[in-house]
Protein backbone atom coordinates (compact mmCIF):
# COMPACT_ATOMS: atom_id res chain seq x y z
CA UNK A 1 0.00 0.00 0.00
CA UNK A 2 0.80 3.55 -0.87
CA UNK A 3 0.74 6.48 1.30
CA UNK A 4 1.04 10.13 0.80
CA UNK A 5 0.56 12.93 3.39
CA UNK A 6 0.20 16.08 2.05
CA UNK A 7 0.31 18.79 4.85
CA UNK A 8 -2.36 17.07 6.99
CA UNK A 9 -3.46 18.24 9.77
CA UNK A 10 -5.62 17.23 12.60
CA UNK A 11 -7.56 20.08 14.98
CA UNK A 12 -9.69 18.44 17.65
CA UNK A 13 -13.09 19.79 18.40
CA UNK A 14 -11.62 20.58 21.91
CA UNK A 15 -9.00 23.12 19.79
CA UNK A 16 -5.93 21.12 20.22
CA UNK A 17 -3.96 20.45 17.20
CA UNK A 18 -2.63 17.02 17.38
CA UNK A 19 -1.05 16.94 13.86
CA UNK A 20 -0.23 20.32 11.74
CA UNK A 21 1.46 20.63 7.89
CA UNK A 22 2.36 16.73 8.13
CA UNK A 23 3.52 15.34 4.94
CA UNK A 24 5.74 12.30 4.21
CA UNK A 25 4.90 9.17 1.17
CA UNK A 26 5.63 6.02 2.17
CA UNK A 27 5.74 4.11 -0.93
CA UNK A 28 4.78 0.55 -1.43
CA UNK A 29 6.47 -2.43 0.53
CA UNK A 30 8.45 0.18 2.88
CA UNK A 31 9.22 -0.21 6.08
CA UNK A 32 9.31 2.68 8.46
CA UNK A 33 9.36 4.01 12.02
CA UNK A 34 7.24 7.24 13.85
CA UNK A 35 8.84 7.88 16.92
CA UNK A 36 8.13 11.17 19.00
CA UNK A 37 7.28 12.07 23.10
CA UNK A 38 4.07 10.88 24.08
CA UNK A 39 1.16 13.57 22.83
CA UNK A 40 3.45 13.90 19.89
CA UNK A 41 0.70 13.02 17.03
CA UNK A 42 1.91 9.49 16.82
CA UNK A 43 -1.39 7.70 17.96
CA UNK A 44 -3.58 10.27 15.48
CA UNK A 45 -1.75 9.81 12.81
CA UNK A 46 -2.41 5.91 12.79
CA UNK A 47 -6.05 6.88 13.66
CA UNK A 48 -6.01 9.20 10.86
CA UNK A 49 -4.88 5.69 8.46
CA UNK A 50 -7.42 3.29 10.15
CA UNK A 51 -9.97 6.42 9.58
CA UNK A 52 -10.99 6.52 13.02
CA UNK A 53 -10.20 9.98 12.88
CA UNK A 54 -10.59 12.32 10.09
CA UNK A 55 -8.08 14.57 9.04
CA UNK A 56 -9.10 18.66 9.33
CA UNK A 57 -7.15 19.90 6.38
CA UNK A 58 -4.73 18.45 3.94
CA UNK A 59 -4.41 15.19 1.78
CA UNK A 60 -4.07 11.18 2.91
CA UNK A 61 -3.92 9.21 -0.31
CA UNK A 62 -4.20 5.89 0.32
CA UNK A 63 -3.03 3.96 -3.60
CA UNK A 64 -3.85 7.44 -5.25
CA UNK A 65 -7.02 7.68 -3.89
CA UNK A 66 -8.22 10.89 -1.40
CA UNK A 67 -9.57 9.27 1.43
CA UNK A 68 -11.77 12.47 1.78
CA UNK A 69 -13.53 10.82 -1.07
CA UNK A 70 -14.48 7.66 0.83
CA UNK A 71 -17.61 7.41 2.76
CA UNK A 72 -18.87 5.69 5.82
CA UNK A 73 -19.66 2.70 4.69
CA UNK A 74 -16.59 2.22 2.44
CA UNK A 75 -14.61 2.39 6.12
CA UNK A 76 -14.70 -1.53 6.83
CA UNK A 77 -13.44 -2.47 3.83
CA UNK A 78 -10.55 0.57 3.85
CA UNK A 79 -9.63 -1.39 7.02
CA UNK A 80 -9.59 -5.14 6.31
CA UNK A 81 -6.71 -3.88 4.08
CA UNK A 82 -4.91 -2.24 7.14
CA UNK A 83 -3.26 -4.67 10.21
CA UNK A 84 -3.21 -2.87 13.52
CA UNK A 85 -1.44 -3.78 16.73
CA UNK A 86 -2.10 -2.41 19.46
CA UNK A 87 0.36 -2.12 22.83
CA UNK A 88 -2.43 -3.12 24.41
CA UNK A 89 -3.29 -6.27 22.34
CA UNK A 90 -7.08 -5.73 22.21
CA UNK A 91 -7.45 -9.44 22.72
CA UNK A 92 -11.14 -10.71 23.59
CA UNK A 93 -10.54 -13.08 26.29
CA UNK A 94 -14.36 -15.02 26.18
CA UNK A 95 -12.66 -16.70 23.31
CA UNK A 96 -9.95 -18.78 22.25
CA UNK A 97 -6.34 -17.80 20.53
CA UNK A 98 -7.62 -19.20 17.37
CA UNK A 99 -10.57 -17.46 17.27
CA UNK A 100 -9.15 -14.04 18.15
CA UNK A 101 -7.24 -14.25 15.28
CA UNK A 102 -10.31 -15.45 13.10
CA UNK A 103 -12.28 -12.25 13.81
CA UNK A 104 -11.21 -10.58 10.83
CA UNK A 105 -11.90 -13.17 8.22
CA UNK A 106 -15.26 -13.41 9.50
CA UNK A 107 -15.88 -10.31 9.59
CA UNK A 108 -15.07 -10.28 5.76
CA UNK A 109 -17.17 -13.45 6.00
CA UNK A 110 -14.57 -15.98 4.51
CA UNK A 111 -15.77 -20.06 4.71
CA UNK A 112 -14.90 -21.30 7.75
CA UNK A 113 -12.03 -24.31 5.77
CA UNK A 114 -10.65 -21.07 4.57
CA UNK A 115 -10.68 -19.16 8.15
CA UNK A 116 -8.87 -22.20 9.57
CA UNK A 117 -6.35 -22.62 6.75
CA UNK A 118 -5.10 -18.85 7.28
CA UNK A 119 -5.37 -18.47 11.04
CA UNK A 120 -3.22 -21.76 11.41
CA UNK A 121 -0.95 -20.23 8.98
CA UNK A 122 -0.77 -16.70 10.94
CA UNK A 123 -0.72 -18.65 14.20
CA UNK A 124 2.58 -21.37 12.87
CA UNK A 125 4.36 -17.38 11.91
CA UNK A 126 4.04 -16.08 14.98
CA UNK A 127 4.93 -19.38 16.18
CA UNK A 128 1.56 -20.04 18.56
CA UNK A 129 -0.15 -23.10 16.69
CA UNK A 130 0.02 -25.12 19.65
CA UNK A 131 -2.00 -22.83 21.92
CA UNK A 132 -4.82 -22.19 19.53
CA UNK A 133 -7.52 -23.76 21.69
CA UNK A 134 -5.89 -21.47 24.79
CA UNK A 135 -7.31 -18.78 25.88
CA UNK A 136 -5.18 -15.20 25.47
CA UNK A 137 -5.64 -14.34 29.51
CA UNK A 138 -3.37 -18.08 29.55
CA UNK A 139 -0.60 -16.29 27.52
CA UNK A 140 2.16 -14.43 29.06
CA UNK A 141 2.66 -10.22 27.77
CA UNK A 142 5.27 -11.25 24.44
CA UNK A 143 2.62 -13.89 23.75
CA UNK A 144 -0.34 -11.82 23.73
CA UNK A 145 0.91 -9.19 21.22
CA UNK A 146 2.03 -12.26 18.72
CA UNK A 147 -1.66 -13.14 19.06
CA UNK A 148 -2.07 -9.26 18.11
CA UNK A 149 0.45 -9.31 15.42
CA UNK A 150 -0.97 -12.56 14.34
CA UNK A 151 -4.85 -11.68 13.82
CA UNK A 152 -3.33 -8.20 12.28
CA UNK A 153 -1.53 -10.54 9.35
CA UNK A 154 -4.10 -12.79 9.05
CA UNK A 155 -6.36 -11.10 6.34
CA UNK A 156 -3.24 -10.50 4.50
CA UNK A 157 -2.95 -6.40 4.62
CA UNK A 158 -1.24 -4.62 2.08
CA UNK A 159 -0.31 -2.10 5.23
CA UNK A 160 0.70 -3.28 8.86
CA UNK A 161 0.64 -0.45 11.30
CA UNK A 162 1.77 -0.95 14.91
CA UNK A 163 1.31 1.59 17.95
CA UNK A 164 4.41 0.86 20.23
CA UNK A 165 4.14 -2.86 19.66
CA UNK A 166 7.13 -3.81 22.04
CA UNK A 167 5.73 -0.91 24.83
CA UNK A 168 5.45 -3.62 27.80
CA UNK A 169 8.20 -6.08 26.54
CA UNK A 170 12.04 -6.64 27.43
CA UNK A 171 14.48 -6.19 24.84
CA UNK A 172 14.92 -9.14 23.75
CA UNK A 173 10.94 -9.99 23.14
CA UNK A 174 11.24 -6.35 21.41
CA UNK A 175 13.67 -7.61 19.29
CA UNK A 176 12.01 -11.25 18.16
CA UNK A 177 8.77 -9.06 17.74
CA UNK A 178 10.62 -6.52 15.45
CA UNK A 179 11.84 -9.34 13.33
CA UNK A 180 8.59 -10.71 12.68
CA UNK A 181 7.65 -7.31 11.63
CA UNK A 182 10.45 -7.04 9.46
CA UNK A 183 9.61 -10.47 8.22
CA UNK A 184 6.07 -9.47 6.72
CA UNK A 185 7.90 -6.38 4.76
CA UNK A 186 10.14 -8.84 3.14
CA UNK A 187 7.83 -9.97 1.58
CA UNK A 188 6.04 -7.07 0.16
CA UNK A 189 3.61 -4.90 3.44
CA UNK A 190 3.78 -1.85 3.88
CA UNK A 191 5.34 -1.29 7.62
CA UNK A 192 4.86 1.61 9.48
CA UNK A 193 5.91 0.99 13.45
CA UNK A 194 5.32 4.02 16.06
CA UNK A 195 7.69 3.67 19.08
CA UNK A 196 9.15 5.97 21.74
CA UNK A 197 12.31 3.47 22.34
CA UNK A 198 14.93 4.73 20.28
CA UNK A 199 18.13 2.96 20.90
CA UNK A 200 15.66 -0.50 19.38
CA UNK A 201 14.76 1.58 16.46
CA UNK A 202 17.83 2.87 15.90
CA UNK A 203 19.35 -0.65 15.41
CA UNK A 204 16.71 -1.59 12.97
CA UNK A 205 18.23 0.90 10.45
CA UNK A 206 15.03 1.72 8.66
CA UNK A 207 13.49 4.97 7.79
CA UNK A 208 12.69 7.15 10.80
CA UNK A 209 10.15 9.65 10.74
CA UNK A 210 9.63 11.64 13.98
CA UNK A 211 7.14 14.02 15.22
CA UNK A 212 7.30 16.32 17.80
CA UNK A 213 4.19 18.26 19.04
CA UNK A 214 2.00 17.47 16.14
CA UNK A 215 4.57 18.72 13.35
CA UNK A 216 7.20 15.75 11.31
CA UNK A 217 10.54 17.50 12.58
CA UNK A 218 12.83 14.86 10.83
CA UNK A 219 12.42 12.14 8.01
CA UNK A 220 15.04 10.02 7.44
CA UNK A 221 17.50 7.34 7.62
CA UNK A 222 18.96 6.29 11.18
CA UNK A 223 22.60 5.50 11.35
CA UNK B 1 12.89 -16.60 17.82
CA UNK B 2 13.39 -20.31 18.48
CA UNK B 3 11.12 -22.01 15.56
CA UNK B 4 12.12 -19.33 13.00
CA UNK B 5 13.60 -21.72 10.20
CA UNK B 6 10.34 -23.60 9.90
CA UNK B 7 8.10 -20.68 9.76
CA UNK B 8 9.76 -19.01 6.95
CA UNK B 9 7.92 -21.07 4.50
CA UNK B 10 4.40 -20.42 5.75
CA UNK B 11 4.66 -17.09 5.90
CA UNK B 12 5.58 -16.57 2.18
CA UNK B 13 2.78 -18.50 1.35
CA UNK B 14 0.08 -16.90 3.81
CA UNK B 15 1.57 -13.03 3.52
CA UNK B 16 2.10 -12.11 0.40
CA UNK B 17 0.04 -8.95 -0.13
CA UNK B 18 0.27 -9.57 -4.14
CA UNK B 19 -1.87 -12.62 -4.18
CA UNK B 20 -5.39 -10.92 -3.78
CA UNK B 21 -6.45 -14.28 -2.76
CA UNK B 22 -9.00 -12.16 -0.13
CA UNK B 23 -10.77 -10.54 -2.63
CA UNK B 24 -12.54 -14.00 -3.70
CA UNK B 25 -13.87 -14.35 -0.23
CA UNK B 26 -14.94 -10.78 0.47
CA UNK B 27 -17.35 -10.83 -3.14
CA UNK B 28 -20.58 -11.11 -2.43
CA UNK B 29 -22.33 -14.91 -2.86
CA UNK B 30 -25.81 -16.36 -1.23
CA UNK B 31 -24.89 -19.41 0.28
CA UNK B 32 -22.06 -17.31 2.01
CA UNK B 33 -24.69 -14.91 3.44
CA UNK B 34 -27.06 -17.67 3.75
CA UNK B 35 -24.30 -19.42 6.08
CA UNK B 36 -23.88 -16.54 7.75
CA UNK B 37 -27.25 -16.04 9.14
CA UNK B 38 -27.53 -19.67 10.22
CA UNK B 39 -24.21 -18.94 11.58
CA UNK B 40 -25.26 -16.10 13.99
CA UNK B 41 -28.75 -17.20 14.65
CA UNK B 42 -27.01 -20.85 16.26
CA UNK B 43 -24.33 -18.66 17.98
CA UNK B 44 -26.58 -15.90 19.66
CA UNK B 45 -28.98 -18.92 21.09
CA UNK B 46 -25.67 -20.22 22.69
CA UNK B 47 -24.81 -17.04 23.80
CA UNK B 48 -27.92 -16.47 25.61
CA UNK B 49 -27.66 -20.29 27.06
CA UNK B 50 -23.81 -18.60 28.45
CA UNK B 51 -26.36 -16.13 30.70
CA UNK B 52 -29.09 -18.77 31.27
CA UNK B 53 -30.28 -17.00 34.64
CA UNK B 54 -30.74 -13.00 32.95
CA UNK B 55 -32.06 -14.49 29.32
CA UNK B 56 -34.43 -16.80 31.16
CA UNK B 57 -36.00 -13.86 33.14
CA UNK B 58 -35.60 -11.17 30.39
CA UNK B 59 -38.06 -13.90 27.97
CA UNK B 60 -40.15 -14.77 31.15
CA UNK B 61 -40.85 -11.14 31.29
CA UNK B 62 -41.55 -10.79 27.48
CA UNK B 63 -43.68 -13.71 28.15
CA UNK B 64 -46.25 -12.78 31.01
CA UNK B 65 -46.41 -9.29 29.36
CA UNK B 66 -47.77 -11.06 26.20
CA UNK B 67 -49.84 -13.82 27.62
CA UNK B 68 -51.99 -10.77 29.18
CA UNK B 69 -52.99 -9.62 25.88
CA UNK B 70 -53.02 -13.10 24.55
CA UNK B 71 -55.38 -14.73 27.38
CA UNK B 72 -57.74 -11.29 27.19
CA UNK B 73 -58.18 -12.68 23.74
CA UNK B 74 -59.02 -16.27 24.01
CA UNK B 75 -61.65 -15.23 27.42
CA UNK B 76 -63.18 -12.63 24.50
CA UNK B 77 -63.16 -15.25 22.09
CA UNK B 78 -65.29 -17.49 24.70
CA UNK B 79 -67.77 -14.61 25.40
CA UNK B 80 -67.93 -14.09 21.57
CA UNK B 81 -68.60 -17.78 20.51
CA UNK B 82 -71.37 -17.95 23.93
CA UNK B 83 -73.32 -15.18 21.98
CA UNK B 84 -73.16 -16.98 18.75
CA UNK B 85 -75.14 -19.78 20.04
CA UNK B 86 -77.56 -18.08 21.77
CA UNK B 87 -80.37 -18.62 19.53
CA UNK B 88 -82.69 -16.76 20.78
CA UNK B 89 -85.62 -15.02 18.82
CA UNK B 90 -85.91 -11.22 19.03
CA UNK B 91 -89.58 -9.70 18.33
CA UNK B 92 -90.76 -6.81 16.32
CA UNK B 93 -93.90 -5.47 17.42
CA UNK B 94 -96.26 -3.32 15.95
CA UNK B 95 -98.64 -1.15 17.03
CA UNK B 96 -101.39 -0.17 14.67
CA UNK B 97 -103.40 2.83 14.78
CA UNK B 98 -106.52 2.36 17.47
CA UNK B 99 -108.76 3.32 14.14
CA UNK B 100 -107.70 0.78 12.19
CA UNK B 101 -110.57 -2.14 11.22
CA UNK B 102 -110.09 -5.54 12.00
CA UNK B 103 -110.10 -6.15 8.18
CA UNK B 104 -107.36 -4.08 7.43
CA UNK B 105 -105.33 -4.96 10.27
CA UNK B 106 -105.16 -8.27 8.76
CA UNK B 107 -104.44 -7.60 5.76
CA UNK B 108 -101.59 -6.22 6.76
CA UNK B 109 -100.42 -9.31 8.60
CA UNK B 110 -101.25 -11.60 5.56
CA UNK B 111 -98.74 -8.74 3.82
CA UNK B 112 -96.12 -9.05 6.40
CA UNK B 113 -95.75 -12.58 6.63
CA UNK B 114 -95.53 -13.31 3.43
CA UNK B 115 -92.12 -11.01 3.51
CA UNK B 116 -88.93 -13.27 2.74
CA UNK B 117 -87.20 -12.00 6.12
CA UNK B 118 -90.56 -12.82 8.25
CA UNK B 119 -90.61 -16.31 10.12
CA UNK B 120 -94.63 -15.19 11.16
CA UNK B 121 -96.91 -12.99 12.55
CA UNK B 122 -98.74 -13.47 15.23
CA UNK B 123 -102.08 -11.55 15.88
CA UNK B 124 -103.18 -10.14 18.75
CA UNK B 125 -106.56 -8.18 18.32
CA UNK B 126 -108.23 -5.48 20.88
CA UNK B 127 -109.78 -7.99 23.18
CA UNK B 128 -106.93 -10.57 23.17
CA UNK B 129 -104.38 -7.68 24.19
CA UNK B 130 -107.21 -6.05 27.16
CA UNK B 131 -107.56 -9.93 28.30
CA UNK B 132 -103.76 -10.39 28.51
CA UNK B 133 -102.98 -6.98 29.83
CA UNK B 134 -105.70 -7.77 32.77
CA UNK B 135 -103.98 -10.64 33.50
CA UNK B 136 -100.68 -9.25 33.98
CA UNK B 137 -100.82 -5.89 34.76
CA UNK B 138 -103.63 -5.82 38.12
CA UNK B 139 -105.16 -2.88 36.41
CA UNK B 140 -108.60 -4.67 35.95
CA UNK B 141 -110.23 -1.97 37.70
CA UNK B 142 -108.84 0.82 36.22
CA UNK B 143 -109.55 -0.68 32.77
CA UNK B 144 -112.99 -1.46 33.38
CA UNK B 145 -114.18 1.93 34.54
CA UNK B 146 -112.79 3.33 31.00
CA UNK B 147 -115.90 3.59 28.59
CA UNK B 148 -114.04 1.88 25.95
CA UNK B 149 -111.14 -0.31 25.11
CA UNK B 150 -108.05 1.76 24.79
CA UNK B 151 -105.50 -0.86 22.88
CA UNK B 152 -104.88 -1.16 19.52
CA UNK B 153 -104.49 -3.86 17.85
CA UNK B 154 -100.75 -5.68 18.33
CA UNK B 155 -98.85 -7.51 15.42
CA UNK B 156 -95.91 -9.43 17.10
CA UNK B 157 -93.28 -10.07 14.03
CA UNK B 158 -91.03 -12.89 14.20
CA UNK B 159 -88.29 -12.18 12.01
CA UNK B 160 -86.37 -15.36 10.08
CA UNK B 161 -82.90 -16.65 11.49
CA UNK B 162 -81.43 -16.25 14.91
CA UNK B 163 -80.36 -13.29 16.21
CA UNK B 164 -76.65 -12.50 16.27
CA UNK B 165 -74.69 -9.64 16.74
CA UNK B 166 -74.04 -9.51 12.81
CA UNK B 167 -78.07 -9.44 12.40
CA UNK B 168 -78.99 -6.49 14.38
CA UNK B 169 -78.33 -3.72 11.30
CA UNK B 170 -80.96 -5.97 9.77
CA UNK B 171 -83.56 -6.46 12.50
CA UNK B 172 -83.34 -3.10 12.54
CA UNK B 173 -83.89 -2.15 9.02
CA UNK B 174 -86.88 -5.11 9.14
CA UNK B 175 -87.76 -2.74 11.97
CA UNK B 176 -87.36 0.80 9.81
CA UNK B 177 -89.49 -0.73 7.31
CA UNK B 178 -92.43 -2.30 8.77
CA UNK B 179 -92.74 1.52 10.84
CA UNK B 180 -93.06 2.85 7.62
CA UNK B 181 -96.16 1.21 6.58
CA UNK B 182 -98.87 3.17 6.68
CA UNK B 183 -101.24 1.10 9.17
CA UNK B 184 -98.33 1.09 11.93
CA UNK B 185 -98.11 3.65 14.73
CA UNK B 186 -95.32 2.55 16.21
CA UNK B 187 -92.49 -0.42 15.78
CA UNK B 188 -90.01 -1.78 18.58
CA UNK B 189 -87.49 -4.11 17.89
CA UNK B 190 -87.32 -5.85 21.47
CA UNK B 191 -83.27 -6.62 21.43
CA UNK B 192 -81.98 -4.27 24.06
CA UNK B 193 -80.41 -6.79 25.34
CA UNK B 194 -78.73 -7.46 22.14
CA UNK B 195 -77.39 -4.26 21.93
CA UNK B 196 -76.09 -4.12 25.23
CA UNK B 197 -74.16 -7.36 24.79
CA UNK B 198 -72.88 -5.62 21.16
CA UNK B 199 -71.48 -2.46 22.91
CA UNK B 200 -70.32 -4.40 26.04
CA UNK B 201 -68.28 -7.08 23.36
CA UNK B 202 -67.11 -3.78 21.39
CA UNK B 203 -65.87 -1.80 24.92
CA UNK B 204 -64.59 -5.38 25.62
CA UNK B 205 -62.79 -5.87 22.53
CA UNK B 206 -60.95 -1.84 22.57
CA UNK B 207 -59.64 -2.86 25.65
CA UNK B 208 -58.42 -5.88 24.69
CA UNK B 209 -56.73 -3.63 21.61
CA UNK B 210 -55.92 -1.22 23.78
CA UNK B 211 -53.74 -3.22 26.53
CA UNK B 212 -52.35 -5.34 23.94
CA UNK B 213 -50.51 -1.89 22.55
CA UNK B 214 -49.51 -0.84 25.69
CA UNK B 215 -48.06 -4.30 26.39
CA UNK B 216 -46.43 -4.91 22.76
CA UNK B 217 -44.66 -1.85 23.64
CA UNK B 218 -43.54 -2.74 26.93
CA UNK B 219 -41.72 -5.87 24.94
CA UNK B 220 -40.01 -3.61 22.81
CA UNK B 221 -38.81 -1.77 25.77
CA UNK B 222 -37.63 -4.81 27.83
CA UNK B 223 -35.88 -6.34 25.08
CA UNK B 224 -34.68 -3.39 23.75
CA UNK B 225 -33.35 -2.63 27.14
CA UNK B 226 -31.82 -6.08 27.67
CA UNK B 227 -30.34 -5.47 24.01
CA UNK B 228 -28.84 -2.50 24.65
CA UNK B 229 -27.10 -3.91 27.96
CA UNK B 230 -25.78 -6.96 25.94
CA UNK B 231 -24.27 -4.34 23.95
CA UNK B 232 -22.83 -2.43 26.34
CA UNK B 233 -21.23 -5.42 27.78
CA UNK B 234 -19.80 -6.58 24.75
CA UNK B 235 -18.27 -3.21 23.97
CA UNK B 236 -14.87 -4.29 23.85
CA UNK B 237 -15.87 -6.66 21.39
CA UNK B 238 -17.64 -3.96 19.56
CA UNK B 239 -14.60 -1.90 19.08
CA UNK B 240 -12.24 -4.70 18.12
CA UNK B 241 -14.45 -5.29 15.60
CA UNK B 242 -14.78 -2.37 14.17
CA UNK B 243 -11.08 -2.42 13.95
CA UNK B 244 -10.64 -5.10 11.79
CA UNK B 245 -13.09 -3.79 9.34
CA UNK B 246 -16.73 -5.15 10.55
CA UNK B 247 -19.21 -3.29 8.65
CA UNK B 248 -22.38 -2.32 11.31
CA UNK B 249 -24.41 -4.48 9.64
CA UNK B 250 -22.28 -6.75 10.47
CA UNK B 251 -22.08 -6.23 14.35
CA UNK B 252 -25.83 -5.45 14.62
CA UNK B 253 -26.73 -9.33 13.21
CA UNK B 254 -26.12 -11.28 16.40
CA UNK B 255 -27.93 -8.53 18.61
CA UNK B 256 -31.25 -8.23 16.59
CA UNK B 257 -31.06 -12.67 16.62
CA UNK B 258 -30.67 -12.28 19.98
CA UNK B 259 -33.90 -10.24 20.07
CA UNK B 260 -35.06 -12.83 17.37
CA UNK B 261 -35.13 -15.40 20.40
CA UNK B 262 -36.15 -13.32 22.87
CA UNK B 263 -39.37 -12.44 20.91
CA UNK B 264 -40.33 -16.00 20.55
CA UNK B 265 -39.22 -17.74 23.24
CA UNK B 266 -41.30 -15.08 24.71
CA UNK B 267 -44.33 -15.86 22.96
CA UNK B 268 -43.71 -19.76 22.97
CA UNK B 269 -43.85 -19.14 26.49
CA UNK B 270 -47.12 -17.29 26.88
CA UNK B 271 -48.71 -19.22 24.11
CA UNK B 272 -47.78 -22.58 26.48
CA UNK B 273 -49.20 -19.90 29.67
CA UNK B 274 -52.49 -19.64 27.51
CA UNK B 275 -53.04 -23.20 27.22
CA UNK B 276 -52.33 -24.16 31.25
CA UNK B 277 -54.57 -21.15 31.78
CA UNK B 278 -57.11 -22.46 29.52
CA UNK B 279 -57.05 -26.38 30.58
CA UNK B 280 -57.03 -24.93 34.08
CA UNK B 281 -60.26 -23.43 33.93
CA UNK B 282 -61.81 -26.18 31.85
CA UNK B 283 -62.49 -28.06 34.38
CA UNK B 284 -65.17 -25.79 36.59
CA UNK B 285 -66.30 -24.21 32.66
CA UNK B 286 -67.62 -27.84 31.54
CA UNK B 287 -69.26 -28.43 34.59
CA UNK B 288 -71.03 -24.92 33.82
CA UNK B 289 -71.83 -26.44 30.19
CA UNK B 290 -73.00 -29.55 31.53
CA UNK B 291 -75.62 -27.35 34.05
CA UNK B 292 -76.64 -25.23 30.99
CA UNK B 293 -76.68 -28.04 28.95
CA UNK B 294 -75.14 -26.38 25.89
CA UNK B 295 -73.62 -27.48 23.04
CA UNK B 296 -70.96 -24.58 23.82
CA UNK B 297 -67.43 -25.59 23.57
CA UNK B 298 -64.46 -24.28 25.23
CA UNK B 299 -62.21 -22.16 22.93
CA UNK B 300 -58.35 -21.71 23.17
CA UNK B 301 -55.44 -21.27 21.50
CA UNK B 302 -55.56 -22.91 18.29
CA UNK B 303 -52.82 -23.74 15.89
CA UNK B 304 -52.93 -20.80 13.72
CA UNK B 305 -53.31 -18.14 16.96
CA UNK B 306 -49.86 -19.89 18.11
CA UNK B 307 -48.42 -19.68 14.90
CA UNK B 308 -49.55 -16.06 14.90
CA UNK B 309 -48.63 -14.93 18.12
CA UNK B 310 -45.22 -16.56 17.61
CA UNK B 311 -44.94 -14.15 14.22
CA UNK B 312 -46.07 -11.13 16.39
CA UNK B 313 -43.43 -11.55 19.09
CA UNK B 314 -40.30 -12.52 16.97
CA UNK B 315 -40.99 -9.14 14.81
CA UNK B 316 -41.53 -7.24 18.32
CA UNK B 317 -38.29 -8.52 19.69
CA UNK B 318 -36.61 -8.24 16.54
CA UNK B 319 -37.51 -4.62 16.03
CA UNK B 320 -37.28 -3.55 19.68
CA UNK B 321 -34.02 -4.93 19.20
CA UNK B 322 -32.89 -3.16 15.90
CA UNK B 323 -34.09 0.39 17.93
CA UNK B 324 -32.01 -0.48 20.90
CA UNK B 325 -29.20 -1.85 18.71
CA UNK B 326 -28.72 0.48 15.62
CA UNK B 327 -28.18 3.95 17.30
CA UNK B 328 -26.12 2.19 20.29
CA UNK B 329 -23.74 0.61 18.13
CA UNK B 330 -22.81 3.90 15.80
CA UNK B 331 -22.28 5.60 18.68
CA UNK B 332 -19.81 2.82 19.94
CA UNK B 333 -16.61 5.00 18.21
CA UNK B 334 -12.89 3.57 18.46
CA UNK B 335 -10.60 6.33 20.41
Amino acid sequence: MDIKFQRVGKKYESGQEALSQVSFHLQQGEMAFLTGHSGAGKSTLMKLMMMIERQTSGQILVDGVDLRTLSRRAIPQHRRRVGVVFQNHQLLFDRSIFHNVALPLQVGGADPQQIAKRVRAALDKVGLLDKEKQNPMALSGGEQQRVGIARAVVNKPQLLLADEPTGNLDPKLSAEIMNLFQEFNRVGVTVLIASHDLALVARMRHRVLTLNQGRMVNDGGFG
Amino acid sequence: MAQKPNQRGATRESVKPTQHSWSKSSSFSLGKYLRLHQTTLTESFLRLLTYPLASIMTVMVVAIALSLPGGLYVVLKNVQSVTDQWEQQSVITLYLFPTLEDTQALALSHRISAQDDVASVEYISKEEGLRYFEQSSGYEQILSSLPENPLPIVLRVIPKGAVEIDTLPKLQALRDQLANQNEVEHAELDAQWLQRLANILSFGQRFVYGLSVLLVVAVFLIVGNTIRMAVESRRDEVLVMKLVGATDAYIRRPFLYMGFWFGILGGFLASLCILGLSWWVSVPAERLIELYQSGFQLQTFNADEIVLSLLVSAFVGVTGAWIAVSRHIASIELQ
